[in-house]
């Protein structure tokens, strides 16, 4: 089964600044909170060695994440228009099984303990202006590649 | 009940002589009245009763708050410190600093909008907060680490969480001595890293896996962007310059291309006014102003500027206070009051720009290091030294010297003087409006202060009449700004200026309210500034018995003009901490100041608050305390 590919975040980790604007604008957007906790997009900065580096959902093009959820197209859905691999949360059950599933080694998808849910980017499925991120990054770390240009 | 937006909820309670640990609800410190960061701390130090103790007793209390609006995105993540200073001079008292970094964020994160830290553990010990998990752990591996490794130490196994912490410095208690982040941001004035030190508290970890509610998030998107659009934001203008070392043009270019990596910066910030550089064997890390102090001593010098910063972060020593240190070296010697020999008994080489061939290295080691170990009379800082120093190297320390233990800073205006007078410490910092309205006389006009005196164009500088206007504005807003908290840098009346939305007063009200969902205007926002600043005044009269007469700066200001340029061996290239015009005049401050008292509501005579002041701000229950101690102007 071909699944419709997605468009996707490029992140240029040599531009940021680690200051994480996109992951508290991700929790702002999606859940009206703020804090890295609840983010997709996910900065992990270390001043001793000037390491910093931006891990966003690479929304594969076999997403082992979608693969993996019992409830395919109502829990982990692909949106039509962006083919952005997002959570439906009222569907999800919280087996966790989509984390689990992730292939990287930070995963991204993220589970919300108190939704009792898993969360990842969609890449803000349904913002005239796409993904918030992208928008309120003042550095030109991340992009937004839209499926057509993958 | 509505669901708590913007503050955390909790204000976290340590005792490091019992080990007892308490969570107290921040509702019960009025936090409507009192916001967060430096109005909770005052409020936490007024009801601990303002007790008369020294900067060293285990009972003075380091108090580390964040606003309601920390840790939600924007210009807001500052912590502030707040404690009994033991780099006052000539007395000790209750005063404050600031910090940035991400620290004050998860603090937030974790569940606290302040932590108060009493006592002193019987040895060295660090604080771990995770979540709702608090500890006080083992630190006696740390001791006699420095900062930097200190931070990697705690932090290694898991970047997420953030230290502050102290270093060598603080742990011999030089007065000092900042409390550091592991981001280059300091909590630099009040020798509050000392008062860890006499704790024997080494670090405070902090890690939180929750968020803020944010009571209307689409308003609060909405502002982020605008003021992400407003391109002449004040810290904007400033940027290009921050991100830079502040050191001559040849070597800021030579650092810039050969060490800078990335810009950097506090969490959530849009600005990042820091850069990062990696310099080999020396280290890397984040700069921004204060820290390219020795590049006006050492201009040709990058490695030896960078190594400086380095070394003063990693023994834990403020680098300004450091500044007027090598100042001071440098006018003593170019005028001849310290001889060769004065330099050998101090155990300080002279190095280039003390007209001697020693590398910067053998400068920095020897002075630095010797002042970690007490062997240096400059060890608790320039005030402090100066007993030991003849009449002619006194003069030349006065004209160093502003008020309460510190240097000549930012104070060019007659209000800045004013303002640092009333206040309890060097308040450039922590209060740049006065420096805004100087620069730009058309933001002046805008909010009905004076403005476009002392700037490099115009000579004159002495306008006296109208400035107690300005310094009602700064002191006011900077209340206001440390307690939401609101970094200063990026909250100038010049950042913004587009009215009626950008102006910044309605930016603050408007982003508080879509931060905790609580409806309010300029106008009440601004109470709460002045009823954070009365608080603050209460403090002084009641515990330091604070008069007219100690609202004040060194009488050398009245005797000859302020002008830094002339204490630097390089001119320093703003031209900054020049008053033009003459010295200040005493009848026309003293006229200056009564004017001020009036428009504050304070007695003329005594500078006291008076009992109507407080009652309208809802502090009625502050004016019967002041009157049981009978400071009271009824």
């Amino acid at each position: 089964m071909e699944l419709p590919k997605s468009g996707v975040l490029i992140c240029d980790d040599s531009l940021c600044t680690g200051c994480g604007v996109c992951e508290l604008i991700c929790s702002l957007f999606h859940d009206g909170l703020t804090g890295p906790a609840l983010s997709s997009v996910q900065v992990v900065h270390n001043p001793f060695t000037d390491q910093v580096n931006i891990y966003a959902c690479q929304q594969c093009d076999s997403p082992s994440c979608y693969l993996a959820c019992p409830l395919p197209d109502q829990a982990l859905c692909i949106d039509k228009l962006t083919g952005a691999r997002y959570i439906n949360e009222d569907k999800c059950t919280g087996c966790e099984l989509c984390v689990d599933a992730c292939s990287f080694d930070l995963p991204r998808v993220r589970f919300n303990m108190d939704k009792s849910a898993a969360f990842k980017c969609d890449l803000c499925r349904g913002r005239e202006t796409g993904p918030a991120c992208v928008e309120y990054c003042g550095y030109g770390a991340l992009r937004f590649i839209p499926r057509d240009e993958r | 009940m509505a669901e708590l937006c913007g503050w955390a909820g909790l204000v976290l309670w340590v005792d490091l002589t019992s080990g007892k640990i308490n969570k107290i609800p921040t509702a019960e410190y009025e936090p409507e009245k009192f916001v967060g960061g430096l109005g909770l701390n005052t409020k936490l130090f007024w009801i601990r009763g303002c007790p008369k103790i020294a900067a060293f007793d285990p009972e003075n209390p380091l108090l580390v708050s964040a606003g309601p609006l920390t840790g939600t995105v924007g210009p807001f993540s500052r912590g502030m410190i707040s404690s009994i200073s033991p780099q006052s001079y000539p007395d000790e008292l209750f005063s404050y600093s600031s910090f940035g970094g991400k620290w004050p964020a998860q603090l937030k994160y974790a569940g606290y909008d302040g932590l108060v830290v009493t006592g002193k553990a019987s040895k060295p010990v660090y604080l771990s907060i995770e979540d709702a998990d608090v500890q006080i752990n083992d630190a006696t591996h740390l001791w006699g680490v420095d900062t930097w490794a200190t931070g990697e130490a705690l932090l290694s196994k898991d970047m997420e969480a953030e230290s502050l912490c102290i270093g060598p410095a603080a742990e011999n208690l030089s007065h000092i001595a900042p409390v550091m982040t592991r981001t280059g941001n300091t909590a630099g004035q009040g020798g509050f890293g000392a008062v860890m030190g006499s704790k024997n508290l080494k670090a405070i970890c902090v890690k939180g896996t929750g968020t803020i509610r944010i009571a209307r998030p689409d308003e609060l998107l909405r502002l982020i962007k605008l003021m992400a659009e407003e391109k002449s934001v004040g810290g904007s203008d400033l940027m290009p310059d921050l991100r830079k070392p502040l050191v001559a043009k040849a070597t800021r270019d030579e650092l810039v291309q050969k060490y800078r990596t990335r810009f950097s910066g506090c969490y959530g910030c849009p600005y990042q006014c820091m850069a990062t550089y990696k310099v080999p064997k020396l280290g890397t890390g984040a700069a921004s102003c204060a820290q390219w102090v020795y590049g006006a001593y050492d201009s040709e010098d990058a490695e030896s500027i960078w190594e400086a910063n380095v070394l003063m972060q990693k023994l834990g020593f403020e680098n300004y206070s450091i500044e007027a240190i090598l100042s001071f070296l440098y006018l003593c010697r170019k005028e001849g009051i310290l001889t060769e020999n004065d330099f050998q008994d101090l155990g300080i080489p002279l190095c280039k720009f003390l007209g001697g061939k020693a590398s910067g290295h053998e400068f920095l080691t020897s002075l630095l290091y010797a002042m970690v170990d007490g062997r240096s009379i400059f060890s608790n800082g320039l005030p402090k030294s100066i007993k030991h120093f003849n009449k002619e190297a006194f003069q030349t320390y006065r004209s160093l010297y502003t008020a309460h233990g510190y240097s000549i800073h930012h104070h060019e205006t007659v209000g800045g003087a004013l303002h640092w007078a009333l206040d309890t410490r060097d308040t450039s910092p922590s209060a740049a409006d006065e420096m805004s309205f100087m620069y730009a006389p058309h933001v002046a006009q805008y909010f009905g202060v004076v403005g476009g005196e002392s700037t490099h164009n115009q000579p004159e500088n002495t306008t006296y009449e109208g400035n107690e206007r300005n310094v009602a504005f700064s002191v006011k807003h900077q209340m206001l700004r440390n307690s939401l908290t609101w970094c200063e840098w990026h909250s100038n009346p010049t950042s913004f200026l587009k009215p009626p939305e950008m102006d910044i007063r309605t930016l603050e009200s408007r982003a508080f309210s879509a931060v905790t969902g609580i409806d309010n205007n300029v106008e009440e926002i601004w109470k709460a500034g002045e009823t954070i600043w009365n608080l603050r005044r209460a403090v002084m009269v009641k515990r330091e018995g604070r008069t007219r007469k100690e609202d004040m700066i060194d009488d050398v200001h009245f005797e000859q003009e302020t002008n830094i340029a002339t204490t630097l061996p390089l001119d320093f290239r703003f031209g900054y901490g020049v008053r033009r015009g003459g010295p200040l005049d005493r009848d026309e401050f003293e006229a200056l100041k009564s004017r001020y008292y009036e428009l504050a509501g304070w007695d003329v005579n005594t500078g006291w608050p008076t009992r109507a002041k407080l009652e309208e701000l809802g502090l009625k229950d502050v004016a019967d305390e002041l009157a049981g101690a009978g400071k009271s102007v009824e």
